[in-house]
């Protein structure tokens, strides 16, 4: 007989409300029905009520860990319709700050994902690191969550001394090729949690259109950084990691390639930050009418915003935000089919959802 | 002849209600999951909680109200954190802390059987409050019982038949042997499913099934299964330290070390407990048959050689 077991809108294995109801048979479950909607605020609304100024703050606080992503495309749209061209430094400083916020986005996972298993040290342990990511972030814009680095046609605030900085990045490589890296690769509860589950096949990852590491675990080697290039990365030397399997280990192994790979990047980025202005200072600018869209690689996948304006207005005629979630969650449901009870909250979690985003 | 009833009366309801009993067992039982606590938060690298918090929770749990239940479930409800209470205390109480033998003579079978009460109140707490989180915690507790039970009761056997008694003083009296030491290992593989912890946790696991059995409980009746999760620990590693502990003649220094290996079982346990994920159920049942067929194997074949040789 199958019954349904109730997942959320509030329960433990939940950072946010959502709700997955379950069906399942004994510790199986059969099928699995996502609810969404629960974190509604009338963002895209609202956006249309604020000033150019005005709606980047706005739009950073779509999101709580990807802060910064969204104010980058949204600079990137508003970039489009007006013209300028961000200076060479603001566009490191971009990438900077795009890819710190990689590493405090994967480490936060991997505490979630080790607090699912069960792994409370883990959990711990990733949050300590989480906590230096963060210092980095404040050391830099001044701010841990919300950062307001980016405005159009360029950043707010400067890197005065990346040396300081390179020495921060080096230190938590060291510490993530050190702890939370082995960790995970090697323990053997820890594997065992996530060895074979959830499995999202190469040919059913294309059918759904997932993004991000989802899709690079399933083995499609997309990446934004690499297929459209935005702020300095064609200048980076970087890989893009692709795991075959499509299990929850893939994607955890994607995500801790990903964060070798920021590194590196970071590493790069703040010993050939170029001189000159971080934004267009005193450059006048008009928005003119029509509609521009602009896709960036946040740390889930790929964030798309398309922003219509008319001209002469100080308002966007319409902001439209396509987060990474809202194309990876469906294969939730083909993920959880067969997989036991016990896998759920893990599964879940493996792709890393964030429905405030989505809400919005 | 009265005289030496009475004295015997005497030493049982002392055994009973204060050493190594309730007096003893309670305050201890707080001690116990304080040091779980804490020690799992250094490792964990949290500050943890004071020293009397386990006191502090128990009382503030005693103060709340509970939901008002009615009928036959709703008693039974409340009945389950009492039995395994008393069945926990008794437990303790069995234990042959002190040499002087009296009134209990530490009978291995009852302990056993008094250790096994609490795990079937937990499944039968979970059946009867409805819930389905409690419903699935208890059947993962049946689950993971009826695996463990097996290497645990194996271990106990092995150990009683290699000295021919079954009674626990008398053991503790013996000096010891191979076998039983490898029945010792046996017990500490099975204590953390006993004790609900990591790798073995899931009855209770949170990010699942919140806390499974016990999810419709609150209130005096949570304080109740906490104590008796305390007094759980403090019979489980008393039983192992009474089985390790060599025999003194002397009974506070015999307390003493009953005290200090019990701490020490509990410091191994939480840093297994700190350094694991949990596992999913079919892992633990499988790790726990592969145990019992191992053990199985030695215990008996060493049990059947020193019945040889003797």
């Amino acid at each position: 007989m199958s019954y349904k077991i109730p997942m959320g809108p509030y329960h433990p294995a939940l950072e946010e409300p959502y709700k997955l109801d379950l069906i399942c048979e004994g510790e199986t479950v059969i099928d699995a029905q996502l609810h969404i909607g629960f974190n509604f605020r009338g963002i895209e609304h609202l956006a249309e009520t604020r000033n150019y100024i005005q709606v980047i703050a706005l739009m950073e606080r779509v999101c709580g860990i990807c802060s910064n992503i969204h104010t980058l495309t949204l600079c990137n749209a508003m970039e489009g319709l007006t013209g300028l061209t961000p200076p060479p430094r603001a566009q490191y400083i971009r990438v900077i700050m795009a890819e710190l916020e990689r590493l405090h986005s994967h480490v936060l996972w991997a505490g979630i994902a080790a607090k699912l298993m069960g792994f409370k040290t883990m959990f711990m342990t990733c949050f300590e690191l989480r906590e230096k990511v963060m210092d980095v972030l404040q050391a830099i814009s001044g701010n841990r969550v919300n950062y307001s680095m980016n405005r159009i046609g360029g950043v707010n605030r400067d890197i005065t001394d990346p040396q300081s900085i390179l020495r921060l990045v080096e230190a938590l490589e060291l510490e993530m090729g050190r702890t939370v890296i082995p960790i995970f690769t090697t323990s053997r509860t820890a594997r065992s949690r996530c060895a074979g589950i959830g499995v999202l096949t190469t040919e059913k990852a294309v059918a759904l259109g997932v993004v991000g590491p989802v899709a690079r675990a399933s083995g499609l080697p997309q990446d934004l950084r690499r297929a459209a290039p935005y702020a300095a990365y064609t200048e980076m030397d970087f890989d893009v990691p692709v795991q075959p399997a499509g299990d929850v280990t893939a994607r955890l192994l994607v995500r801790a390639l990903e964060i070798m790979e920021s590194c590196k990047i970071l590493r790069q980025a703040l010993s050939k930050l170029p001189p000159g202005e971080i934004a267009t200072e005193g450059e006048k600018f008009v928005f003119t009418t029509g509609t521009a869209t602009a896709r960036v690689e946040a740390p889930r996948g790929e964030v798309m915003y398309s922003v219509s304006w008319k001209e002469g207005s100080r308002n966007p005629a319409r902001v439209h935000v396509r987060t990474p979630t809202f194309a990876v969650m469906p294969a939730i449901r083909w993920m959880v089919k067969g997989a036991r009870l016990a896998d759920t909250p893990l599964i879940q979690a493996s792709i890393d959802p964030c429905y405030s985003c989505t809400d919005r | 002849m009265n005289m030496d009833l009475l004295i015997g009366l005497k030493t049982a309801l002392a055994r009973l209600l204060i050493f190594p009993g309730l007096l003893f067992a309670v305050p201890a039982a707080w001690f116990f999951l304080w040091v779980e606590r804490k020690a799992v938060a250094r490792m964990q690298g949290r500050i943890g909680p004071p020293f009397m918090q386990p006191f502090f929770d128990f009382i503030k749990l005693l103060g709340k109200s509970t939901p008002p239940r009615s009928g036959i479930g709703g008693l039974l409800m409340r009945a389950w954190p009492l039995i395994a209470v008393s069945a926990a205390a008794g437990a303790v109480g069995l234990l042959p802390v002190l040499p002087a033998s009296g009134g209990f003579e530490g009978d291995l079978i009852l302990l056993l059987a008094l250790l096994e009460v609490p795990s079937m109140c937990i499944i039968a707490a979970g059946f009867s409050s409805g819930s389905i989180f409690g419903e699935i915690g208890s059947a993962r507790e049946a689950v993971l019982s009826v695996s463990y039970n097996i290497v645990f009761l194996l271990a106990i056997i092995s150990i009683a038949a290699s000295q021919h008694t079954f009674s626990l003083s008398a053991l503790a009296q013996l000096p010891s042997s191979p076998l039983r030491w490898l029945g010792i290992v046996a017990i500490l593989v099975c204590l953390p499913a006993k004790l609900h912890l990591n790798p073995f946790s899931l009855p209770n696991a949170e990010q699942e099934i919140y806390s499974g059995p016990m999810t419709e409980y609150a209130g005096p009746e949570l304080a109740m299964w906490e104590l008796s999760h305390g007094l759980e620990w403090v019979a489980a590693t008393g039983l192992v330290a009474t089985l390790i502990a060599p025999a003194f003649t002397l009974w506070w220094v015999a307390a003493l070390v009953f005290v200090a290996l019990s701490f020490g079982l509990v410091l191994l346990l939480s840093v297994v407990a700190a350094a694991t994920a949990r596992l999913q159920i079919d892992t633990t049942v499988r790790f726990y048959w592969q145990c019992t067929l191992i053990f199985a194997v030695l215990a008996v074949a060493s049990a059947l050689f020193m019945r040889f040789r003797a």
